[in-house]
């Protein structure tokens, strides 16, 4: 298949030019020979090599400099490295090209050469198998870091291709830590050779990698996506690691590696030695075998001495066999959910994320608006959701950009799993594509075009699917003619490779009040397919009262029915106690809240609510204040930074005032003076700060009652951390202050190119752009943008702030305004726009 | 070199005794300059830092190189090498500070990935809660390398030798550019988890490398202390505004 079409999503652009789709097997792979296939099976063990760079540092390389170079300046060294690992017992070597990537290398030499010769070296040590060595970028990827996955894959791909071209047997991708890098890594390998991939990541003592990700997640998103060998390395001797590849092994049925350090490093007579033994090193590894690992090696501090053992240790034994509990596993990069197929555990699935009949969503992904987006995310993971569904899909957005960075977004900010939702395939690939996790796409349905899109998609990327219970003729009535339709989807996904274990069938729910007479049919649905298919069930549930009154007594009513149903994922809004409440109940009955310890928790202290006085409605009216006194509080509520009381005091000046006049002479000159206050160092930045929170709970309580049209727009900016600088501590200040002042601000947040500030100047009419930078280094860039700014969009101001900066320096790299805080941009602002 | 010295040494304190944030030092670094500061308010800077010492435990490792200070970079000025790496330091502020020095060592310390990412949702959220957060955590990664370098100081004084203050590159006209070496040298990405980006700024952001001055003898400028003299920043300085400083009075 022709991965190079579109970057974006270049599985859905091969299948549009004519490509047809073939699942990963390992008839599909270019194997060495037999032996090789063996170990790929599980019946056969394999021997690596061990540590490379302590080796070299033994020799005299200083730490810092880059190994990969002795490829080139001294071959033979190289060689006999690998020779005496090959007179070991090592079955693979490893070529020494851990940092070869073109980010690391720099000019010091390029990808190509380092690559043939350090395949060169390794052949000629006359090893039975040269596997490429893929370590990790050294650089963080987005959102934590600044590098993109696009650019990540880039640069695997090409040391992926240059290994090819200097023939190795296989790939190793090693020692990572990220999630998103290794997944880079790993469809850079499969999208750019045919050989098979070994795949290991890198734990702390604390179980996870340092990005938080344990075990468990990394086997079973390295193993969807398509790793023939999944495995741990480095960090820890091999005792330590046990426990971790046990969660391994419990988690794939895929062979598993285990490249354990020897232990930690000191120094002993000027050179660096590891605590850990050859002996016991090889006893530690001795259990892990009987754990079941098929693959063995070592990482820093072991050499041919600990490597000699391991091979005596494998000699004519073969593989434990293990099969795991088939199970549907959804993950994020620090989160695992797992539905055991013979289970009745349940997961929550938050609906929030879809604008469809969501004003304020919509309006904030029309704005590009993500904080908000991502609030929704956040509050659904405090409320309980296991998996957040991501829907971003309006008519004049482009989805596919919007649905990859409201998805990385919420990675950033959230541990919940997604599922990607999205009618559009290009949309669902680019997002599941840059997912770092296994999530779930929402969704396939039975008609021919929507199979042939979208299974490949989640075949490609080892992504579960949602199966909806319609085809070319619609929703059908009856139960029967649902177990159909998601009989003809599950023996689809078969052809790809996708299991029963992968898939979520959703039968539909139709409302009551005009197909009264299918609710009981749904359900029915529900249970044939779990049981004739081996599937698990989701289910958008709150349908089912559409045009109802009451409608969450309805649905929970049905949920909990959907539970006796053998509903195994409700897709709901998690923000509805009363759904909770039978989530919470239903996993006590299933067993599922161990002890019941999380509903006793929860309900020890209840309140009915079906009992006793209703306390809605208290806003008394009796003790409404004259307007002078309420004034006064609003003024008094901004000044001590009081937010929770503001909306009902806004409210209650709204009875007395239009709403243009409650902000201008209540709310900004409150605001005004806390800004004079500041200025007089009176209030320090916290102050500033709850005051502005304080009004801008006025500024939405105002927002929320008054239509739209009554609030005059004051002016359009943006603000944005120029290219290279990753601080934004103080540009959030800002934009928090100024859209108290009834601005509307455009955030782009952090690292921002140039052309991207322009774009967004000329879409929404911006006045006034804000550039901020901390350091010397990116003041440049800041240069740079007003540059491109200027001969762009030669009518929008610029002001500047940052720490680095004075007055001076600010017009001299051509900036209308400098501000040195929050308070001042607010004036400046002020002027701009004409106060 | 003493091989106990030379060995890296991991800083990982167990969370009971990990260092203690400084509430006054966060303070400073939200600008306060003795305003009233309520019970609420007391209240959530006292929470922020509390829960951050909780729930983050910073992880650091320190080594020890010898000091070359014969060396000369690319346009012929005298700069540092540490022996056995590939470490070139420029600039005359750590020329000053290491050139009499027969070894350096070297720290690097984070709090880590989920320090950052919990700065990353707060400041999308609510940036008071942020800022809050932002300046607990600066005070705190300032605590534990003031905690490392303790640990390193002793370390030498146990081998009779002498030590001055840290410095960090980006102080005074030492370029970050020396960051991607020094991380590496240090073994850092392997070890702690740190990261440097292209424009060599280190990822996680609450992350700080340094280097100190170890003598046979009494350290050179062992009580130059960090001042405004060495600062870039001394002409837009927020705290010189308010009659203050960003470091400890001297």
């Amino acid at each position: 298949m022709d991965y190079t079409l579109d970057p974006t999503a270049p599985v859905t652009a091969a299948l549009a030019a004519g490509d047809t789709y073939r699942p990963r097997t390992l008839d599909t792979l270019r194997i060495a020979d037999e032996a090789l296939r063996r170990v790929l099976e599980g019946t056969r063990h394999l021997v690596l090599d061990g540590g490379m760079g302590t080796m070299l540092q033994a020799a005299g390389l200083a730490a810092g400099e880059l190994p990969e170079l002795l490829c080139l300046t001294d071959p033979d060294a190289i060689t006999s490295i690998h020779a005496a690992y090959v007179a070991a017992g090592s079955e693979v070597v490893t070529t020494n090209t851990f940092g070869a990537s073109a980010l690391k290398l720099g000019d010091a030499a390029t990808v190509e050469d380092v690559f043939g010769a350090a395949v060169r070296c390794a052949r000629a040590s006359g090893a039975r198998y040269v596997a490429g060595d893929i370590g990790p970028l050294g650089a963080l990827l987005r959102p934590m870091g600044t590098l993109s996955f696009d650019g990540a894959y880039e640069l695997f791909a090409r040391e992926v291709r240059a290994g090819v071209a200097a023939g190795v047997d296989l790939f190793i991708v090693e020692t990572m830590t990220d999630l998103a890098e290794i997944k880079a890594a790993i469809l850079a390998c499969r999208e750019n050779s045919d050989l098979p991939i070994f795949a290991t990541m890198t734990f702390e003592e604390d179980g996870r990698t340092f990005l938080g990700t344990p075990p468990e997640v990394a086997a079973v998103t390295l193993d969807a996506l398509g790793a023939d060998v999944v495995g741990v390395n480095c960090s820890l001797g091999p005792d330590e690691l046990r426990p971790f590849v046990a969660r391994m092994l419990a988690a794939t049925d895929k062979p598993v590696m285990v490249q354990a350090n020897a232990g930690l490093p000191h120094v002993e007579d000027g050179r660096t030695v590891y605590d850990i033994a050859p002996e016991p090193y090889a006893q530690a590894v001795g259990h892990m075998l009987d754990d079941g690992i098929g693959i063995v090696g070592g990482c820093c501090g072991t050499n041919p001495d600990y490597i000699r053992l391991l091979a005596d240790m494998v000699r004519g034994r073969t593989p434990r066999e293990r099969r795991g509990e088939p199970a549907l596993t959804v993950a994020s990069a620090q989160r695992l959910v797992a539905l055991p197929a013979a289970g009745r555990r349940i997961a929550v699935i938050g609906e929030r994320i879809n604008p469809t009949g969501k004003k304020r969503l919509q309006q904030a992904l029309r704005e590009g608006d993500l904080d908000y987006v991502v609030g929704q995310g956040i509050s659904q993971q405090e409320q309980g959701a296991d998996i957040l569904d991501v829907n971003v899909g309006l008519p004049d957005i482009d989805e596919v950009r919007t649905i990859v960075d409201v998805s990385e977004r919420l990675c950033a900010a959230t541990l919940l799993p997604q599922q990607i939702d999205s009618t559009d395939p290009r949309a669902i690939e680019a997002a599941v594509r840059r997912y770092p996790g296994k999530p779930i796409i929402n969704s396939v349905n039975g008609k021919r075009e929507s199979l042939d899109a979208v299974l490949p998609i989640a075949a490609h990327y080892g992504a579960n699917i949602i199966g909806l219970t319609l085809d070319e003729d619609g929703i059908p009535e009856t139960a029967e003619a649902r177990v159909r339709i998601a009989e003809r989807i599950v023996r689809e996904a078969a052809r790809y490779g996708i299991g029963p274990e992968r898939i979520l069938i959703d039968c539909l729910v139709m409302t009551a009040s005009t197909n009264q007479a299918q609710a009981l049919a749904i359900l029915d649905a529900v249970t044939a397919c779990k049981q004739r298919l081996g599937v698990k069930c989701a289910l958008g549930v709150s349908n089912i009262s559409f045009g109802l009154p009451a409608r969450e007594v309805l649905n929970a009513t049905f949920l909990a029915a959907a539970f006796g149903a053998g509903l195994d994922a409700p897709i709901l809004n998690p923000g509805s106690e009363r759904y909770m409440d039978v989530v919470r109940t239903f996993r006590v009955l299933n067993a599922e809240d161990s002890g019941s310890a999380a509903y006793i928790e929860r309900y020890a202290s209840w309140t009915d609510p079906y009992k006793g006085e209703r306390t809605a409605g208290v806003t008394s009216t009796d003790a409404l204040p004259d307007r002078q006194n309420t004034d006064g509080t609003i003024r008094h509520l901004i000044l001590t930074g009081r937010k929770g009381d503001m909306p009902a005091a806004t409210e209650r000046l709204l009875a007395t005032c239009d709403p243009m006049e409650l902000i201008n002479e209540h709310l900004i000159p409150a605001l005004d003076e806390v800004g004079t206050l500041f200025d007089q160092g009176r209030y320090f930045l916290p102050q500033l700060m709850a005051a502005a929170e304080a009004a801008r709970a006025g500024f939405d309580t105002v927002r929320s009652l008054m239509p739209a049209a009554d609030i005059e727009p004051k002016g359009a900016i943006c603000l944005a951390t120029v290219k290279g600088d990753i601080h934004d501590i103080g540009k959030n200040i800002v934009k928090m202050l100024l859209e108290n002042y009834g601005y509307t601000v455009y955030d782009l947040g952090r690292d921002v190119e140039a052309q991207r500030i322009v774009d967004t100047v000329r879409e929404r009419g911006i006045g006034l752009v804000g550039l901020s930078a901390l350091m010397t280094t990116t003041v440049k860039n800041m240069e740079a943008t007003i540059e491109l700014l200027r001969s762009e969009v030669p009518d929008a101001k610029v002001v500047v702030g940052g720490a680095v900066l004075t007055p001076e320096y600010a017009a001299s790299i051509g900036a209308d305004y400098y501000a040195k805080d929050a308070a001042e941009t607010a004036r400046i602002a002020e002027e701009v726009f004409g106060g | 070199m003493d091989h106990e010295l030379e060995s890296p040494i991991l800083y990982r304190p167990v969370p009971g005794d990990a260092p203690r944030i400084d509430r006054f030092e966060m303070l400073r670094y939200l600008g306060y300059t003795g305003q009233r500061i309520d019970d609420e308010l007391a209240a959530r800077i006292e929470q922020t830092a509390a829960d951050l010492e909780r729930s983050v435990v910073p992880r650091g490792v320190r080594r020890v190189f010898a000091v070359d200070a014969t060396a000369r970079d690319a346009q012929g000025d005298p700069c540092i090498r540490l022996v056995g790496t590939a470490v070139e330091l420029r600039g005359t502020d750590i020329f000053r500070h290491l050139k009499d020095a027969r070894l350096c060592a070297a720290i690097a310390c984070t709090l880590g990935m989920e320090n950052e990412r919990e700065l990353r949702a707060l400041s999308s959220q609510n940036p008071l809660d942020a800022a809050l957060y932002d300046a607990a955590s600066s005070a705190y990664i300032e605590a534990a390398v003031e905690a490392m370098q303790h640990d390193a100081v002793r370390a030498a004084e146990a081998h009779g030798m002498s030590a001055n203050w840290r410095f960090s590159p980006g102080y005074g006209d030492c370029p970050l550019d020396a960051q991607p070496t020094l991380v590496a040298a240090l073994n850092a990405t392997r070890l702690i988890g740190l990261t440097v980006t292209d424009q060599n700024l280190l990822l996680p952001t609450k992350s700080v490398t340094a280097l100190i001055g170890l003598f046979d003898g009494e350290a050179a400028s062992a009580h130059d202390r960090p001042s405004c003299a060495t600062c870039r920043l001394r002409d837009a300085c927020p705290f010189r505004e308010r009659n203050t400083t960003c470091h400890p009075a001297l």
